[in-house]
Formats: C-alpha cells, structure tokens, sequence
C-alpha cells in the first residue's frame, strides 16, 4: 500500500447556485509535489481551503496520515502539519518579517520574572536560523510595506515553516513574480521537497508544471478529470484535458500599420493620497494600430498610471493629449466621449455594478444618451436590444441572459462583459489593465484575439499587465515601469523576455 | 414526512421568486411575528385573536363594540390616515438617500426644521386657505431640501460622512427651535408652540362624514403620489439610474462618468424634501403645534418601515399602513385587554426585527432551491446511466 500523507475522500462543496466541488477524491504522496492544474473556477482554490480548513465540506471525507480528521479552521490545519501560501498574502504590514512569522505563536519570555513578554530578539535569532536552513533570505527586522512581493512571498513561505508545517500549500504562488523570481521560487520547492516536505500546487501554468512537479490533478468545473505522471504526458495534452478542447498556445498577430500619434502623454506625474510620486515624470506615445504594453512588477504605478490616462486620478503634473486634443483636465465623461475605452484592474470595484443586471451593465456607457434614454426617461427596448447583441458577440454566459444579476455570474464571464462593452465604443483608445487576469486558456485566447482585433482596427491601444507572456505575445512596444518611472522604451521585437525582466527588477541601461 | 418536506421546499421557491419573493419575504416576517407576539400573549393569558382584532379595531379596520358620541369607524379610520401619511412621507425620504447609499439619519431634524419654518411663515399669516395649504407645502420641501443639500454638500466637500453630519444638524435644529419656540412662539399655557392657524392645516379638522365626526389628512394624497413617483423616477428615469448606480458602487459610478459628488448632494436635497413634507404634513396636519426641543419619533421610526417595504416605495405603502394601524390602534387594544401600552409597542417591535430578517430566510432558502436543483440533476443522470 501506498504512504498517502493527505487523502480527501468523495469531496463534495456548494456554494449558492454552483458545486465548487463534485465528488473529488485525490491522494497524495508523502514528499512529491502534487500540482492541481485547472482553469480559474475549476475548483482548485475550494478544495485546498478545505484542507486548510477555511470551509467545510458538504460530504466527504479528510484523511492525515491515515487519520480522518475534521478541519474546522485553520488552526486544525496547523495542528496537521498543514500550511498555506494564499494567492493575496496574510501579512501585516506595518510590522516587521519576524513579528510576521511569530504572530499568534510569539517566544515569549518574563520580564522581571513575572510580566509575560514577547520575546523579540529570540523571535529575530530563530527567523534568521530558519531563513538560512532553508535558503529563504529575509532580514527579520525588515517592515512589510518595505520589502518587495516576491520578498513578502518568502516570509509566508517561512511563516508556513515556523508553524512545522510539513505538508505545504501553494495557491497561484508565480502569479505576482519576474521571470528571475519564479526560478529563483522554483528552485527553493524543489529544496523543500528534498528536505522531505510534502508539497501542493495550485496553477494554471504548464511550464511550472513541467518544471517541478511530479504529478498533477487536473480539475474541470469542479470535477476530477484524471491525475497524470508530469514526466510522461506532454504538454500539449494537460492543456487539452484542462481545458476540455483543443487550444493553441499561440495568437496570430499579423504586422503591424501605425499611423498618427493618438495617445500622447508628457512628463506626466501623479500622487497618491499621501502625496508621494507614484508615477514619476512619465512620458510615451501610442500611434494608431499600436499595442504599447506596460510591463512592471505589480505595485510600481501601472494602476496610476492607467488611472490618471482615464481621469479616475488628476494628474498632479504633465499633460495628456488625445488626437491632439488636450484631456489633461477633462471630466471622465468628457474623456470618454472623446474617444477612450478602460477595462481597469479591478473589475468588481471599478467596472460593474454587481447588483445590477448584465443588461444595464452593459449600456452604462450610453444610457443618458439617445436612443437609450429621450429627455431623462430610460428607453428598456433599446438596453435589451444592446444586451441581446453583446452577449451574443461576446459569447457571455450566463443564468438568465440580459436579466442576470451580474453578482452571480462566474469572473470570466463578467470580464468579458466588461470587454465586449468597452471594445463596443470603437474608441480611438483603448487601455486594457490584466484583461486575463484569473481567466482560463480558452477566454484568454479569445481575449487576445479581440485586443489585435482592434489594433488591426486602428485603436491605439495602452495594455498594462503583470503577465510577461502576454506582454511578449501582443506588444508592439514594450515600456518598462519600475518604481513609478518608465525605465525602458523599445520595440518589442528587439528584448527578449530576459532582459525584461532585468528592467523590471529596476537595472537601468549601462 | 415527505409531505412537510415538500412543503418547505415549496416555501424556499416562493421566497427566492424573482417577482413574488419581494412580497413572500415581508410577509413571511410578519407572520413569524405574529406567532412570536400571539406566544407571548397566550403566556400572559390574553387571548391572541382578541389583540389583533383590537389593533384593527382601534385603527378603524374593523368596528369597534360602541363609539362615543359623534364618533364611529370613519373616525378611527382617519386618525389612522393622519399618521399614516407623514410615515409613508418620511419613509420614502429614507428611501431616496438609501438607494443611492446614503443613510438619512437626519429626517427627524427635517422634518422639525420645515414644520417650525411653515409654522412661522404660514402658519400664523392670516392668509386664506387657497394660498396657505399650498405655501406650506412649498415652504416645507424648500426647507427640508436645503437642510438635505447642506447635509450632502458637507460629504461631497468636506467628505463629512452623512449619519455624522444629520447628527450633528439634528441637535441644532432641535434647540435652535426649541430657542426661537421658548423666545417668540410659545403659548404660555401649554409650553408648546403657538398654534398655526386652520387655513393653513394640511388636515380638515372635524368633517361630518355619514354622521361621523373625520379630521380629513389632505397629506394622504400626497404621500401617495409621492410614492408613485419616487417609484417612476427609479425605475425609469436616467436620474434614477444614476442615484441608484452611486448607491451600488461609488467608484463604477466614478468610472462611467458620473458626477458622484453632485449627486449625493441631489440625492440629500430630494430626501430632504420628503422629509421637509412629511414634516409639514405631520406639525401642521395630524397635529397643529411643536414640542419645543423634541425631535419626531416618526423620523426614525421611517427607518424601520422603509426596511420592512423592502425599500422599494410601493412596499412602504404597505409597510407604513401596517405600522400605522399597529401605533393607532395600540391604544384600544391595551384598554380593551387590560394589559400595559408597553406590550402593545412590544407587539411592533417584534415586527420589525423579523422584517429586518428578510435577507437571513431568502438566503436559506436559496441554498435549499440550488441543493434541491443539484439533486435533481443527479437523479436524472443516474437515470441516463440505467438506460
């Protein structure tokens, strides 16, 4: 018989209107990496909480080194050895690594021999012993806020370490990190597994797969589909069994015809609440039929940047022109009507109305105008009419067409409404910040196809994303963010995902 | 067994209905209540069909045994309509500052501020009846309006959160009245202010109607037009559209270009028109004086009905008449049952916290309704399998 170190038996999870999990049963092997490959909303991130304790069950069955047993926080998970890297890190701030990595379990020691303290500098001593066992360099008396992602990554992989945690959990870990960071991470899980950790990794990337793991359960629409040898299945297959169908892993990207300049913006700098600089004396230009892409490490001023383009933030100074027109002080009514189109990062802040129907979602751009309203009063026929048209180009699923509450449709489906809504404005510039971001293969293809799409239209088009890949895949010319600055400017065609990512880590030309 | 769980099965697809779950869910808290009230009754020793029917008689539902002189059902009817009318009004003010997600704490203030405003301005004039109704009701939701529109301004401007600032206005109307009310106005006899003058009331006092003495609220038509149109206004018109998509998300509204400060300050200065008429309905209708130094009850109480309707305007016709007949009719139903007044406002109170349930049954009921479906699904495949 085989040592199993995690078994979850027949799992089974709903949540209101969907099974997140149907009758999934995996088995894992004490010191492997075990992958879970899946789409976004194939259920990965479910099951692994409910080992980690963070929901329960409807039906099923845990089973610890041979024990079942009931998970009902996190803090059972930890008492099994259990730990977990969230894909959004559990870190406080404003406090250091080492009161990070103690919090909840501090050394703690008398002052005077009676009042209870927190033993700091035995805290400090053993993150530095633990940082050193395992390769993970951390300086323990760092603060939160000042260390970089991949940094903050290191210090809930320590937390996880501190706990004694034998049986480690990675949701989504490379998703926030440069190329050089994602070796440098791969290289440490494979430490861990050596050292006898037994090791599980949520993703939707093959490579990584191929890289590290020795198995891989592949999940689709919360179904178990089949658990794979990663050595003898190719790649190509895994995709194919994800997704459910033939996917090709390139877009055809025809060349490029630039024409006039469309976005110009000049020395732009934008502040903060608290009046820092977050993007610093920034200037670039995007012609007709380009896709200018903004590369950076998540943080550096992408979103302020977008945000300061769109008017959601005043530029503090600098200007911003439109086909020659100055926008710098426009409304962003004003600046929509002139020709720009934001599908913005964060879509159920900034782009929906959750509780409002996919229809009245997708005439928010038109409704004061006619035919969507006459003189103040709202015209339905026409809302439906957009609606029916929309969904139907944009293939948006969902529970009751036009009349679905946008709240319950699954994150792909809300992206594309979001697309297809602001592609629909024919603007002459379109920024899309992450379009892909949590989406699957299949909607991720498609996405790409509609971002050329309006290039070969003639938009310019203004693309921030954190994926590199999609970067070296769609871009026409690539700038490099870092730190609020725009380090590098060049052609796509002359880096190599390479060098940007040196410019992303903040290497200037010599 | 079968039987009980169809039953509640059947319940959970009512109350996630997409058009009777509005309804089902209200009704459902009412009907817990009451069972919750009619325990504690039968605990008391009272019996619980007695009460209720006392409630509707004292409201004029339902006749009473006998009336005094003059007096009959009608009576009691109008009394009812007389409170009725500035609850729905200021219930629908809350209403208008909750869609667009701001919570109107201040009613009670503008109401006072309006019904104070209107008592000096019109009430005391000498005009005629013809000119003084309609002034007052003008002064009343100019008023009202510009109290909401400070209020508004203040976050737009200041980013003052609302329930602070309507707070803070609240006090200094209320003793900003109660000064000018003790200084100038007050009648030496009752402490309370000078009465404004019967051309001016927005209630026709003591009407003969089939031999029945009726104090007439003209305010009724009002609060029910209102309703009507706070309804048409959300539900069709592009200003609507933008209050409620400001309520939803501030910052979507932001980003679909919508002037998110200039409506918070529309959306105060329309609730606080409500409020300002509700306040002349109620200071110069069901009553003819102000309390110096005393806020509205009813301005909070507008609070609780507008959750028991749902916060949908038609909903808080039916809420305010529910509440409306359970307040008037407390009265009767204490003395006809021989218990204290306090149980009666007890009764009321149990309704609402059930009404502020209604989110907690349809929430259980939608996971019954999406288990029951995944159920099915299963069946049906097993059943393919055995073909």
């Amino acid at each position: 018989m085989e040592d199993y170190i995690v078994e979850m038996r027949h799992i089974t999870k709903r949540f209101p209107g969907i099974v997140a999990n149907d009758d999934v049963t995996i088995q894992i092997k004490r010191g492997e990496v075990y992958a879970l490959l899946g789409e976004n909303g194939a259920g990965k991130s479910t099951l692994m909480s409910m080992l980690f304790g963070m929901y329960e069950p409807d039906s099923g069955e845990i089973i610890i080194n041979g024990k079942s047993v009931k998970m009902r926080s996190s803090n059972d998970a930890t008492a099994h050895s259990i730990g977990m890297v969230h894909q959004h890190f559990k870190l406080v701030d404003n406090y250091t690594v080492a009161e990070n990595i103690v919090l909840g379990m501090e050394p703690k020691k008398r002052a005077l021999g009676i009042f209870p303290m927190v033993d700091m500098k035995k805290a400090n001593e053993e993150i530095a012993e633990l940082s050193k066992t395992y390769g993970l360099e951390v300086n323990p008396t760092d603060k939160i806020e000042d260390i970089q992602v991949s940094v903050r990554q290191r210090v809930e992989i320590l937390k996880m370490l501190y706990r004694k945690a034998d049986i480690l959990i990675f949701d989504e870990p490379t998703a926030v990190l440069t190329p050089q960071e994602i070796e440098f991470l791969l290289k440490i899980i494979d430490g861990l597994r050596q050292s006898g950790k037994t090791i599980i990794l949520i993703t939707h990337k093959i490579e990584e797969i191929r890289r590290i793991a020795d198995r891989c359960a592949i999940l689709r629409r919360g179904k178990l589909i089949d658990v794979l040898d990663v050595k003898s299945t190719p790649s190509q297959e895994m995709a194919n069994l994800m997704v459910g169908r033939e996917v090709s892993f390139q877009a055809h990207k025809s060349e490029g015809k630039f024409g006039d300049v469309v976005l110009d913006v000049q020395n732009l700098t934008v502040q903060n609440s608290a009046k820092f600089d977050v993007v610093k004396n920034v200037s670039f230009q995007i012609r007709a039929g380009e896709i200018f892409a903004v590369a950076g490490v998540s943080g550096n001023g992408q979103t302020e940047l977008s945000d300061a383009v769109y008017g959601m933030l005043k530029a503090h100074s600098g200007s911003v022109r439109l086909m020659g027109k100055d926008i710098t002080d426009l409304s962003i009514r004003e600046r929509c009507e002139s020709g720009i189109s934001y599908i913005p990062e964060d879509r159920h802040h900034t782009a929906l109305f959750l509780d409002f129907t996919l229809g009245e979602n997708l005439a928010i751009r038109r409704y004061y105008k006619e035919p969507f309203s006459k003189k103040g009063i709202l015209k339905f026929d026409e809302f439906n009419r957009n609606a029916d048209e929309v969904i139907e180009r944009y293939d948006i699923r969902s529970g009751q067409g036009r009349k679905t509450t946008v709240r319950s449709m699954s994150g792909g489906n809300q992206q594309k409404a979001i697309v297809g809504r602001e592609i629909e404005e024919h603007s002459d510039l379109i920024i899309f910040v992450q379009p892909t971001r949590g989406m699957d293969i299949g909607a991720i293809e498609n996405i790409h196809r509609q971002i050329l799409a309006e290039r070969d239209r003639g938009a310019a088009i203004l693309l921030i994303s954190l994926e590199l890949d999609e970067i070296m895949e769609l871009a026409d010319t690539i700038g490099v963010i870092y730190n609020g600055e725009l380090l590098k400017i060049a052609p796509a065609d002359t880096l190599t995902s390479m060098d940007v990512g040196r410019y992303m880590m903040g290497v200037k030309d010599a | 067994m079968k039987k009980k769980e169809l039953k509640k099965s059947r319940l959970a697809a009512l109350l996630t209905h997409e058009k009777w779950g509005g309804v089902a869910v209200p009704m459902l808290a009412i009907l817990l209540a009451l069972i919750t009230a009619s325990i504690l009754l039968i605990v008391m020793g009272k019996n619980p069909i007695v009460a209720f029917i006392s409630f509707l008689q004292g409201s004029g539902i339902v006749p009473k045994a006998k009336y005094g002189g003059g007096q009959g059902i009608l009576t009691d009817l109008f009394t009812t309509l007389n409170t009725l009318a500035p609850m729905l009004l200021a219930s629908l003010a809350f209403i208008i500052g909750f869609k667009a997600g701001l919570f109107n704490i201040g009613i009670a203030g503008q109401m006072l501020i309006s019904g104070f405003t209107a008592t000096v301005i019109v009430g005391y004039s000498g005009l005629g009846s013809f000119i003084a109704k309609p002034l007052v009701v003008v002064v009343g939701i100019v008023t009202g309006g510009l109290v909401g529109a400070i209020i508004g301004w203040l976050k737009y401007r200041f980013n003052i959160h609302e329930v602070v600032a309507s707070v803070m206005i609240n006090y200094i109307i209320s003793y900003g009245t109660g000064f000018f009310i003790n200084t100038y106005y007050a009648n030496m006899l009752t402490r309370s202010m000078q009465i404004c003058s019967p051309e001016s009331r927005l209630t026709l006092m003591n009407v003969q109607i089939a031999g029945m003495k009726c104090n007439i609220p003209l305010g009724i038509v009002l609060a029910i037009a209102a309703a009507f149109i706070v309804k048409f206004i959300f539900d069709k018109t592009v200003f609507g559209f933008e209050l409620k998509a400001v309520g939803n998300n501030a910052t979507c509204a932001k980003y679909t270009g919508i002037n998110v400060g200039r409506r918070f300050i529309f959306s105060m200065a329309f609730s606080g028109m409500l409020a300002g008429l509700a306040g002349v309905v109620y200071f110069l209708g069901t009553y003819n004086t102000i309390l110096p130094k005393t806020l509205p009850g009813m301005g909070y109480d507008a609070i609780a009905v507008a959750m028991l309707g749902n916060a949908s305007p038609i909903g808080a016709i039916f809420a305010a008449t529910l509440i409306s007949v359970f307040q008037c009719g407390s009265n009767y139903m204490s003395s006809n049952l021989g218990v204290a007044k306090e149980i009666s406002d007890l009764i009321t109170g149990i309704l609402l916290m059930f009404s502020a349930c209604g989110g907690y049954f349809q929430y259980v009921a939608q996971r019954r309704v999406s288990r029951e479906r995944d159920l099915l699904k299963a069946a049906e495949k097993e059943k393919e399998g055995e073909q």
